[in-house]
């Protein structure tokens, strides 16, 4: 339970969470700013493993892709409510 | 109206300014502003977080005097180069995801101090042996991570070392062992049946992750530790 929150946290205010978020506040559409914050999401698991698939752990992976989606339709919903262009 | 801005509470009126466009404050104030605030921040939060690290910070808690004390006893804390690994150079990642994992997990620590589970030295060998096997068991799946910020196998040179380390060594690169199968003492008393509960933690994590068993705990880890404890002296 502590593993899963930590993991959680950490990919919070990691790239899934600020990167995501960023990049789906470039978008009005939800579903392009969700894909963009899952693709971070995967990019930094990756990123963490060292490019080696063989130490991508499959939670922590699903974790931040869940984290990253969230992060990014939350960027694209800020876009919507926040500007008027 | 139910929305009208007198009716609004203060948090109605908060909320509307946020998500209002401003009309006072230009787009180039703005995102200076913003990013002035993010240096502040993100250096106040990066500051807050290295203070956390620092050995007096670990130590501050009553209920961990015993494993200082123990570790003042080792190489890891006084030795003939005057390099010092403290206990965050071994117990927190230094890679940003990994790290702020390992700090929210922490947060079980306070947990404990405040509830007791260790306040005596009763208590704390009581739950020696659970402890290090958490810690193990990190240190076996990060492939001894914190260790390898310092000692890396390429930068060995066996030549100088002594030859049963040398030895050692060598057949760690060859059977892909990592630095906790045969270091789990390195800093720590170790609990009696130590050498059980590690077998245990590979082979659980060996299950996890290949779905087989494997055997890779030194035959002599007593002995290594003894050595490098002497060589402390």
């Amino acid at each position: 339970m502590l593993e899963l929150l930590g993991t959680i946290g950490a990919n919070i205010i990691s790239l899934p969470g600020i990167l995501g978020l960023a990049l789906g506040m470039m978008t009005r559409r939800l579903w392009l700013g969700g894909l963009m914050g899952a693709v971070v999401g995967v990019l930094e698991t990756v990123i963490f493993a060292h490019w080696n698939f063989g130490n991508v752990a499959m939670v922590e992976l699903l974790i931040a892709v869940v984290i990253g989606l969230c992060a990014g339709t939350l960027g694209s919903v800020i876009r919507i409510k926040g500007t008027t262009v | 109206m139910a929305d009208s801005p007198e009716k609004r509470g203060r948090l109605g009126r908060i909320w509307n300014w946020i998500w209002t466009p401003a009309v006072a404050f230009s787009s180039g104030f703005l995102i200076l502003a913003g990013f002035l605030a993010g240096i502040l921040f993100w250096g106040g939060f990066h500051w807050t977080l290295e203070l956390t690290n620092t050995e007096e910070f670990c130590t501050s808690c009553h209920t961990m005097e015993v494993n200082l004390g123990e570790y003042r006893e080792t190489i890891h804390y006084n030795n003939h180069s005057g390099v010092r690994a403290i206990c965050s150079d071994c117990h927190v990642p230094h890679e940003w995801n990994h790290k702020i994992k390992a700090k929210i997990m922490a947060v079980k620590d306070v947990y404990h101090e405040l509830a007791g589970t260790i306040s005596t030295p009763e208590k704390y060998e009581a739950h020696r042996l659970s402890m290090a096997s958490a810690v193990w068991k990190k240190m076996k799946a990060s492939d001894s991570r914190e260790c390898r910020n310092c000692h890396n196998f390429d930068y060995m040179d066996f030549t100088i070392q002594e030859t049963r380390a040398a030895s050692e060594h060598q057949r760690a690169i060859d059977n892909n062992m990592t630095c906790i199968d045969c270091h789990q003492g390195i800093a720590h008393s170790l609990p009696s049946d130590y050498l059980e509960e590690y077998q245990k933690v590979t082979d659980e994590l060996a299950v996890e992750t290949s779905g087989t068993q494997s055997h890779q705990v030194a035959d002599g880890s007593e002995e290594i530790r003894s050595f490098l404890n002497k060589s402390a002296d």
